[in-house]
């Protein structure tokens, strides 16, 4: 039995509609947002209209059931049921549409802002793009020292920052969930593993406050760290940041 | 309490000898036999590989040593004493392994040493409402076994040693309205859970409690199960009330010499009410973030019993540690707030409601008793923006910055000499204080405190003569909104309390007849567009 177009049409599109649900919600785990969605499902719309649509035959076999409902004497009941139906759904969509809106405004923010060319930081200037790590250079000269010197550095970030970036620096400490935004997860490959030590000396010792206005300076919980940590903890924090997570600052020979 | 005090003694002469038995081993010397626990870590080795294969090798033991350095030793300390660099900083305090004590166990009452299992749970699942984190999703299930032995052996107990006595379970009875009664009533027996607990379950009970360390401990709220440290399954709860919770006041009541001693069937009642406390109104919900204030007709609420109060929707949120300023807080009591809203035409309600095993009243004689060092006044806050914001910049959340100011309303209880008190504070960042009358400026509040809950209703009008000084209230805005809040007993005041960030408060502006004529339009329509289709249609069919 050969399904009518009109209902191929349908089935196709409430199949893709599902099957975006099913994929991303549920075996990814990530749904797509209901404005994304709204847009991908306009363009399955357009693409199945131009499929069905190809030539003039096909569209007279598309509409006919559509036609024979209006114009059949002997379809009068069943279009009678459907033009009070479909009023009445439109004018609930409406309803539903005009009603107020009580969701919160969305807030973006950059969360990799770009640094200012020079900081003041401890009352002294710092150039970001020539700034870097006093310790570093010990990971090769004096792997001994370089160990202590991490070793300081996690107990600088246990005794202050775990409580918001975790003990397993995943952004997810005991206080994290009364934060917003929430804190950032070190471990993700698209935080620290993307910046230079100079950025994160920057974004430790001046907090959400020292942000540029792209990043929403009045909502960040960083805390300005110049005034509790002294310039060389926060150089032995950034160290211990990288060797726990196992990633590699950036560098400009590598660029 | 108890055998609980017999425990401690019985540890005390132990405890030390163990911990200095580890350390031994730990550096590789030649390992001193002491205490009853004698074989040294190198032939428990020897023996164990031989006949259970999956048994550490010595490869695997300094593999476990560095997991453990890595990533335990920060609060536990690397000898496990406890007392690691965030030790000071941390309550509850990290557990000390060198006791061989653990309050999350389900042996007999009458054992120190916990199942294996006990010690896993803890590893990879984590414990609700401290600094412990679930480390299931980091180290693999080997490597969480192996630290389970490692960490017996810092206590001097052998790797594979297991207790001999388990929390006898009886016959589970399943929570019913029947089963929850008796268990209420067994709770308010002689006082036998509320002594501590209190008579909802708040923790309020008016008892300061140590643990054996002497570090503050207060007693579990138990309507946040979300902070029980294993969960707030009967089951869980039942093995809790069985075992006691070591080293601190929590005692036994299975154990026969206790006179508060309970039957099993009867633990399971008392299980089942426990369980049955959690307040699933008052829970955190992520993805609310917004106070909507709906509107009323007539007199708004001025106290926190007015039945007008159930019109309102209240928000929970987190409340987190001040870490902005100096000084800051690392040891918070508070961990929630809800916030509900009313309005009407001519005015605003806020009702503030969060948890408090204590009133803080300076001067009050059982007040400072179960007070934890200096007692200061309890006290809540609301910060809102003097300008309500049109686009997405706000004033900065920790008491504005200089370009936005904020108006916060703080509330403070009162000591035995003074009532309480409403202040009012314009700042432009910590250091740019203005301090206000309130009752010139119309912000009045008046608290309650009862059974472990503080209740605070703050009005104002919304719109005031001074509107360069004073937020001025708009329906339908997004308006944002903070809070703050002081437990007196625990030692905050000033820079010292918990806090949330930026949240928004709406007035919720009445739909209106808008919505429905809309949709009355567009229903017209379409059936018009179907009239004029059929009409043709016919039409067509005539021709």
């Amino acid at each position: 039995m050969k399904i009518p177009r009109l209902l191929q049409v349908v089935l196709i599109f409430v199949g893709i509609y599902v099957a975006f649900k099913v994929v991303f919600g549920f075996v990814l785990g990530q749904p797509i947002p209901s404005s994304l969605l709204t847009m991908y499902m306009f363009f399955v719309v357009a693409g199945l209209f131009m499929v069905f649509t190809f030539t003039d035959e096909s569209t007279r076999e598309l509409v006919a059931p559509i036609k024979a409902l209006v114009e059949d004497p002997a379809r009068k009941p069943v279009r009678n049921v459907v033009f009070i139906v479909v009023p009445l759904l439109a004018g609930a969509y409406a309803f539903n549409v005009m009603l107020p809106d009580f969701d919160a405004p969305l807030e973006l923010r950059s969360i990799h802002p770009a640094p200012p060319s020079t900081v003041k930081i401890y009352d002294q200037r710092y150039d970001l793009s020539t700034l870097e790590n006093p310790l570093r250079k010990f990971q090769k000269d004096d792997p001994q020292k370089f160990r202590l010197l991490v070793a300081e550095g996690a107990e600088v970030y246990i005794r202050n920052c775990h409580y918001c970036h975790g003990d397993k620096l995943d952004g997810n400490g005991p206080y994290a969930q009364g934060l917003n935004p929430i804190p950032l997860n070190f471990q993700d490959i698209g935080t620290i593993a993307q910046l230079q030590e100079s950025f994160l000396f920057w974004r430790i010792a001046t907090g959400g406050p020292g942000l540029p206005d792209e990043g929403a300076p009045w909502l960040s919980a960083m805390p300005v760290w110049e005034n509790f940590l002294s310039e060389d903890e926060i150089w032995k924090v950034i160290l211990f940041l990288y060797d726990y997570t196992g990633h590699r600052p950036r560098t400009w020979e590598q660029e | 309490m108890y055998s609980a005090t017999k425990k401690v003694s019985a540890i005390e002469s132990g405890g030390r000898d163990r911990a200095m038995f580890k350390r031994d081993t730990l550096l590789g010397e030649a390992a001193p036999v002491r205490g009853h626990h004698a074989p040294g870590l190198v032939m428990l080795i020897a023996t164990l590989g031989a006949s259970v294969p999956s048994i550490a090798q010595p490869d695997a033991v300094s593999r476990t040593v560095e997991i453990y350095a890595q990533r335990c030793s920060g609060c536990h300390g690397q000898e496990g004493d406890g007392l690691g660099p965030a030790a000071e900083r941390l309550n509850p305090p990290p557990r000390d392994f060198t006791l061989g004590m653990y309050k999350i166990k389900s042996s007999g009452f009458d054992e120190y040493l916990p199942n294996d299992e006990d010690l896993l749970r803890m590893i990879r699942d984590g414990m609700p409402g401290t600094a412990m984190p679930a480390w299931g999703d980091v180290l693999s299930d080997q490597e969480m076994a192996d630290l389970v032995r490692h960490i017996k052996t810092l206590a001097g107990y052998e790797a594979d040693e297991k207790p001999s006595q388990q929390v006898e379970y009886g016959t589970q009875v399943l929570g019913s309205a029947d089963s929850i009664r008796i268990g209420r009533e067994l709770f308010l027996e002689r006082d036998r859970c509320s002594e501590c607990h209190g008579k909802d379950g708040k923790g309020d009970g008016l008892k300061s409690l140590k643990d054996d360390n002497g570090e503050r401990t207060w007693p579990r709220n138990l309507t946040k199960p979300w902070t029980f440290r294993a969960s707030n399954d009967p089951r869980d709860i039942y093995t809790r009330i069985s075992a006691g919770i070591a080293g601190t006041q929590m005692p036994s009541f299975a154990d026969p010499a206790s006179d508060k001693v309970l039957s099993s069937e009867e633990r399971w009642h008392v299980a089942n009410y426990v369980s049955s406390l959690a307040k699933t109104d008052n829970v955190v919900r992520p993805d609310n973030t917004v106070v909507k204030a709906a509107k009323l007709v007539g007199r708004l609420p001025d106290s926190a019993d007015d039945p007008a109060w159930e019109q309102a929707e209240p928000s929970t949120f987190f409340l987190v540690p001040q870490m902005l300023a100096k000084k800051r807080l690392f040891k918070p009591t508070n961990d929630t707030i809800s916030v509900s809203a009313l309005y009407n035409e001519q005015e605003i309600a806020f009702l503030l409601e969060w948890d408090d095993r204590t009133q803080s009243i300076p001067g009050d004689e059982n007040a400072e008793k179960i007070a934890d060092g200096q007692i200061f006044e309890d006290s809540v806050a609301l910060q809102l923006p003097l300008d309500i914001p049109s686009g997405t910049e706000k004033p900065y959340f920790g008491m504005g910055d200089p370009t936005h100011a904020v108006n916060i309303w703080q509330w403070t209880s009162g000591t035995t000499d003074e009532p309480e008190q409403t202040s009012l504070i314009n700042a432009r960042g910590i250091k740019d204080i203005e301090r206000r009358d309130a009752a010139g400026a119309g912000v009045q509040a008046t608290g309650t405190y009862q059974d472990g809950t503080w209740r605070v209703v703050i009005n104002r009008a919304l719109a005031t003569a001074n509107p360069r000084q004073d937020i001025q209230f708009l329906e339908g805005r997004f308006i944002p909104l903070a809070l703050a809040a002081w437990d007196g007993s625990n030692g905050e005041t000033q820079s010292r309390h918990t806090m949330t960030s930026w949240y928004w408060l709406l007035l919720k502006s009445p739909a209106g007849s808008r919505p429905l004529i809309v949709a009355l339009i567009v229903i017209l329509a379409i059936i018009g567009a179907e009239f004029w289709w059929m009409r043709s249609a016919s039409r067509r069919r005539r021709q």
